[in-house]
């Protein structure tokens, strides 16, 4: 089996080896392993926590009937998806600097070795096709640009497993490049058959390139190493010396990573928000000086709008008994306030003061059990945010209320009025608004 | 992934038995997880639009590949041939801190996307942030380059970019 995947198979003609396919045709010097080495650890890194944080935020939305999310810590969700879309951001440079280094491999001469070879750059294309497509649709959907025809959240979802898929594929084809390319004794890890593709050597290691601390072997058996590590398909025509060492890509390539962190997690992160000059939000900018996601024209809803300000409004709760409110009962029950962040999937979260009856008042008057989960359901009459799912943890946290108010003042119809859900540790899309009927389940 | 030595297990080239298994878990698993997320895209085609998708999936790697690669390599050709050598690496590397920042807010400063009635969507100034943004990193290549030049005019010919 393994020789048949192994075995040899028969180079094409060599007279179809032109343009990109030709011997030097890449004669940068930071074509190399080592440094797509370092990167792929470092995307590894970034899409890992990316592809987790986008597990947890998947779950917490359509949690299966054995998964109890925890209403604390308060900030874990904010924590989880702040990380998720500033580390997708931050995946940008990694990710095409990546692409870059090993971007004459594309055009490796022979196209396949084998059929393990085959097999392996066929993996390839669902990983590098699923990576740009969960940078790009992320990138689009967090300023809400919607130039494809697909439902973004699934999509992004399917595409992020198999991104994942790919990408566990490649970390496997990948491992003994990889181990003799980093690490103190990785010149000790250098396989016995080269694993780079067929180097043709030229004489003469560029500076930059042969600078090596040497952990055991000669000068010139490092040298070979090294240009073993060349994807360049050789250095025949190489460019004049004096542009980015090695190191000088990767402190280039780490620093658009920092400058995108610095300039766009402040959209999560309290303490950056004064630098937020390039993400989609500013913590303080809506409406009562809070961001809005689903607006009551979003909720297809003039008819929300007109409902929501009907003065026959009732705030129902229907458990063993039916208990409702008018605006004026509403608003008579006993009031709490609490410091929550709302929290959006897509990214951005912000503190603010809500005022309001605790939910778990209203479970019990409608005499609702402790263990029951109950259906928040609002004024919308169609689409998928129109209710959300409570659990017992979140039901009857005392943080979580149906507020009435936001930062002192009345609610406004953008946050929700008359009433919306706001509970700790929960995503945005599920934080109800225009809420009028609380159901047992 | 520690512990095996370059016993060189037939199957894989100076890898151990404990290597080699370690790659077959980890493609089986790989695969698994590849093909579940394909059964998905395709068992929920009125949310995925699977064509239009696979449109969108394809159409990176070509733009990718054949427009912003080879953009990248002309760009890197001219600064070969135009900026001299201490300088060219700030330069390039300024490019590409430019470039990934430009690219990924790219809907904002374009004024792509946003929501009519949500002026909390996209609310800032984007093309002046991003000139900002912009401005501090060239201005500390500027810095970069003028410290390279001391260098160079104190120590002759040598300061060629060891540090990129």
């Amino acid at each position: 089996m393994a020789r048949m995947l192994s075995g040899r198979l028969p180079d094409p003609p060599t007279a179809v080896r032109r343009g990109p396919l030709r011997a030097g045709a890449f004669p940068s010097t930071l074509h190399d392993q080592r440094v797509a080495s370092l990167l792929g650890i470092a995307l590894g890194i970034t899409f890992g926590t990316c592809f987790l944080t986008g597990l947890v935020s998947h779950f917490m939305q359509h949690p299966p009937t054995w998964l109890s999310w925890p209403s604390r810590p308060v900030w874990l969700y904010r924590v989880t998806q702040g990380l998720h879309v500033t580390t997708g951001l931050a995946s940008v440079p990694l990710l095409l600097v990546k692409l870059w280094t090993v971007y004459p491999r594309l055009w490796e001469w022979p196209p396949v070795r084998s059929v393990a070879h085959a097999l392996e750059r066929l993996t390839i294309v669902p990983l590098i096709a699923g990576s740009i497509f969960q940078l790009a649709t992320g990138i689009a959907n967090i300023a809400q640009w919607y130039r494809f025809h697909f439902f973004f959240t699934v999509t992004h979802y399917w595409v992020a497993w198999i991104t994942i898929g790919a990408l566990v594929v490649h970390i496997a084809a990948k491992l003994t490049t990889v181990r003799a390319n980093v690490g103190r004794k990785r010149h000790e890890r250098i396989p016995g058959t080269a694993v780079s593709a067929a180097p043709e050597r030229t004489a003469g290691g560029r500076e930059g390139d042969s600078r090596r601390e040497g952990a055991g072997g000669g000068g010139q058996v490092l040298e070979d190493l090294e240009d073993q590590g060349n994807l360049g398909n050789g250095r025949d025509g190489a460019p004049p010396a004096g542009g980015l060492t090695r190191r000088g890509l990767a402190v280039a390539t780490g620093t658009a990573a920092a400058v995108i962190v610095v300039t766009t997690a402040g959209q999560a992160v309290p303490a950056l928000a004064p630098l937020d000059l390039l993400a989609p939000r500013r913590p303080d900018l809506g409406p009562q000086g809070l961001p809005v996601n689903r607006t009551a024209r979003t909720a297809r809803a003039a008819r929300v709008a007109v409902a929501a300000r009907d003065p026959g409004y009732r705030l129902e709760a229907v458990g063993t008994r039916r208990v409702g409110y008018d605006l004026a009962q509403l608003h008579a029950l006993p009031s709490h306030t609490v410091r929550l962040p709302i929290t959006c999937v897509e990214g951005w979260s912000a503190d603010a003061t809500w005022h309001g009856p605790r939910l778990r008042d209203l479970l019990d008057a409608a005499l609702i059990p402790v263990d029951a989960t109950v259906r928040v359901e609002s004024l919308e009459a169609h689409g998928g945010y129109r209710a959300s799912e409570v659990r017992p943890a979140h039901a009857r946290d005392p943080l979580t209320l149906l507020a009435t108010g936001l930062n002192d003042a009345d609610l406004e119809l953008y946050h929700g009025y008359p009433a919306r859900l706001i509970a700790p540790d929960r995503p945005g899309v599920l934080q109800t608004k225009w809420v009028h009927r609380v159901v047992l389940l | 992934m520690s512990g095996d030595s370059d016993a060189g297990a037939g199957a894989g080239a100076g890898l151990s038995v404990g290597g080699f298994a370690l790659r077959v878990v980890l493609v089986a698993a790989g695969l698994a997880a590849l093909g579940y997320g394909v059964d998905g895209l395709l068992t929920m085609p009125r949310a995925t639009r699977p064509s239009n998708a696979t449109a969108w999936l394809i159409g990176g790697i070509v733009v990718h590949d054949a427009l912003l690669v080879p953009g990248t390599m002309l760009v890197g050709f001219a600064l070969s041939r135009l900026v001299r050598a201490p300088y060219r690496a700030v330069v390039q590397g300024a490019l590409i801190v430019s470039g990934a920042v430009a690219l990924m807010s790219l809907p904002l400063w374009r004024g792509y996307g946003g929501s009519v009635d949500n002026p909390s969507v996209n609310p800032l100034p984007y093309g002046r942030n991003l000139a900002i943004v912009l401005g501090a990193v060239w201005a500390g290549a500027a810095l970069l380059m003028i410290s390279r030049a001391v260098r160079v005019r104190r120590t002759g010919r040598r300061g060629d970019s060891a540090d990129g």
